[in-house]
């Protein structure tokens, strides 16, 4: 008769058998130790055999749980740097728990629930959930707000999730940029500093390699896919991406395009309430941060807005007006 | 709003089990049903989950799983109460820290939530933050969203709320024309950068949509509500198709095709014609679709039908010849 197999254990039991094992543990566990006792591990685990399936299943199992934010730590034994055989792993209680003065109030609870439900559509909903979990886990419930929220950022851009997988892994990228004005991309290579969402569009910015500085790179305007090398760079200080938010909102103090509005228009009613715009009677004076996005804004206006400056954009807005009148003639 | 219950994956069983964990440890006694209502998913989920709880733990001193490395539960409480009460505790004691890319998610959507007039302002928005920092296990950085710049209307919506009577105010729509619009407001949306309220819109009998840079002389009346949000099923998507919506053939560059993501009806196909994609979209009139074709100058073409073609034509030129007259500058 053949042996019977081992019992098949689920995937989370023997993913949260290897936490508890490592977070009881002071001093580590070897690998040999882990697949021969953990729960999950030692049920295929062969005392003479090979066991190579098992040892790949454990790395890929590690890397889900440092996914969680869980600090799995790697140890080497002092005199065998370098020998994976005695490599220790462990999960250091101070730094897996939530310190203790991290707590919320209900209102905090309702915020951050808000904050999650920004995400719930694409690519951060997963980790937005997960946050949720562990908020949760503190036992707060969430007040019932006055008012309902339904915020929602979306991510439509197939160039994002390349990208953010690049800024956590620190990787430089490379992709085919079309700058506005010109007629074919150019191929660049670039070290992530962040992605940021300004006036509803997201943007990368980045250290652009053979440019030699700093650049914000529409992801809309990345043409074809991006490339994850895999060639690292040195980590930006953190407060990078709030530089760089600075230095957006400069652009747009900066920066400002005079219209003459139609009354009683929908150009009026809106481009009147965008932020920071000055009036006198029918003209107005926007802000903006990129020329081309706001020709694509005023040219859908069509006879309600005219330009009147600067030059280079009334120049813009008639020529897409003049093109889409050809197009469709 | 209601979320449908997705399929989890074994990394996110993992999180829920390490978050269930530290919940239960904090009541001594807790039915599956409040738990279930705390954490926002099924009761069979939860109780699948204490059953896993239940016989995990660590190997312990003799790597055999003694009945004291395990979890146990009131098993009699637990089958005949359908309560949960701990017995024994293993490994954890805390909840865990949240991911780098957990707290990243969050405090980008608290960023975007900044301006809502709710939340106890700035400071306390910015205290959050740096707590979600320090409760994570790794520096969240990367994404960051400007805050949305919701106008006053978003406090005197909320106002009208608090009393429970109707909102008054002037609404302008594609066509230029003004209305005067009686609603009670049943929730606030936002997309990106663009807030909408949802309400039931008494002229009309009916829910209506309206962009909140659209309104105007908002006032708070003293009629009361007829409508609360509990009265009225509110659609998930803001942009609900409709059957008298018009058809229309565009073709389209290929890296624009995000662009009209909103009106592509959910499973139809596109065909490449040329360098481009053929594709249908849904409009409920060309008001809307001429705005968007000539926002998209050389990206997007209207191919049929022609009255279609002509409305864009139209609006393009009428735009194009405000340049033309050189009296206007």
């Amino acid at each position: 008769m053949p042996a019977s197999p081992a019992p098949r254990v689920p995937v989370e039991e023997r993913l949260f058998s290897l936490v508890l094992a490592l977070l009881a543990t002071e001093s580590g566990l070897t690998k040999t130790e882990i697949l021969s006792t953990v729960q999950g591990y030692r049920q295929r685990y062969s005392r003479t055999g090979d066991n190579a399936n098992l040892e790949r299943q454990f790395e890929r199992d590690k890397d889900d749980i440092r996914e969680l934010g869980i600090p799995l730590e790697t140890i080497e034994s002092p005199g065998a740097a370098g020998n994976n055989q005695t490599l220790r792993y462990r999960i250091p209680k101070g730094a897996y728990d939530l310190p203790a003065d991290v707590t919320f109030s209900a209102e905090e609870t309702t915020l951050l629930n808000l904050a999650a439900m920004v995400w719930r559509e694409g690519s951060l909903s997963a980790e937005s959930r997960r946050a949720l979990l562990k908020l949760r886990s503190l036992g707060v419930a969430a007040e019932d707000p006055v008012l309902g929220y339904a915020p929602r950022v979306r991510v439509r851009e197939a160039a994002f999730e390349p990208l953010r997988t690049a800024l956590d892994r620190h990787h430089l990228v490379e992709f085919d940029y079309l700058k506005p004005g010109e007629h074919s991309a150019r191929h660049r290579v670039v070290a992530p500093i962040a992605l940021i969402q300004h006036r509803g569009r997201w943007l990368l910015h980045g250290e652009d390699r053979n440019a030699h500085g700093t650049r914000n790179f529409l992801l809309r305007r990345i043409v074809g896919p991006v490339a994850v090398t895999s060639r690292s760079y040195a980590p930006f200080p953190p407060e990078a991406t709030a530089t760089a938010q600075r230095e957006l909102e400069r652009i747009w103090t900066e920066r400002t395009a005079e219209v003459l509005v139609e009354p009683g228009s929908d150009a009026e009613t809106r481009l009147a309430k965008r932020r920071d715009t000055s009036r006198e009677g029918d003209r107005l004076v926007l802000h903006y941060t990129d020329a081309e996005l706001l020709a694509e804004e005023l040219a859908s206006y069509g006879p309600e807005v005219l330009v009147l400056a600067p030059e280079s954009l009334r120049e813009a807005v008639r020529d897409r007006l003049e093109r889409t009148a050809l197009a469709h003639g | 709003m209601a979320e449908r219950p997705r399929p989890l994956h074994a990394q996110d069983k993992l999180a829920f089990l390490l978050s269930l964990v530290p919940f239960l440890m904090d009541h001594d006694r807790i039915s599956v049903s409040e738990t279930a209502r705390h954490f926002g998913v099924p009761e069979e989920q939860i109780r699948d989950a204490v059953r896993l709880i239940a016989v995990s733990g660590v190997p312990g001193e003799t790597a055999s799983y003694q009945h004291g490395d395990l979890f146990d539960i009131a098993w009699d409480d637990f089958e005949e109460n359908d309560e949960i009460v701990l017995t024994n505790l293993v490994a954890i004691d805390d909840s865990p820290r949240f991911s780098a890319r957990e707290a990243a998610a969050l405090i980008a959507g608290l960023q975007y939530l900044s301006s809502l007039p709710e939340h106890g302002g700035r400071a306390a928005i910015a205290s959050l933050m740096s707590k979600l920092a320090r409760g994570a296990s790794g520096e969240p950085t990367g994404v960051a969203i400007e805050a949305s710049d919701v106008d006053e209307a978003l406090a005197l919506i909320r106002r009208s709320v608090e009393l429970g009577v109707q909102l008054r105010f002037g609404y302008r729509g594609l066509r230029g024309e003004r209305e005067e619009r009686r609603v009670d407001p049943l929730r606030v949306e936002s997309v990106d950068a663009d807030w909408y309220l949802r309400g039931w819109d008494h002229g009309r009998e009916a829910v209506r949509t309206f962009r909140l840079d659209r309104m105007s002389d908002l006032v708070v009346t003293d009629d009361p509500i007829r409508r609360r949000p509990a009265d009225v099923a509110l659609p998930d998507s803001l942009f609900e198709g409709s059957p008298d919506d018009l058809v229309v053939t565009v073709d389209v560059v290929p890296s624009a095709l995000p662009l009209l993501a909103d009106y592509i009806p959910e499973g139809s196909t596109t065909r490449a014609v040329g360098d481009r994609v053929r594709v249908t979209v849904r409009v409920s009139h060309y008001h809307g679709l001429k705005r968007l074709i000539t926002g998209l100058a050389g990206l997007a073409t209207v191919v049929e039908p022609p009255d279609a073609r002509r409305t864009v034509a139209e609006w393009a030129r009428a735009g194009a010849a405000r340049y033309g007259r050189e009296g206007e500058r």
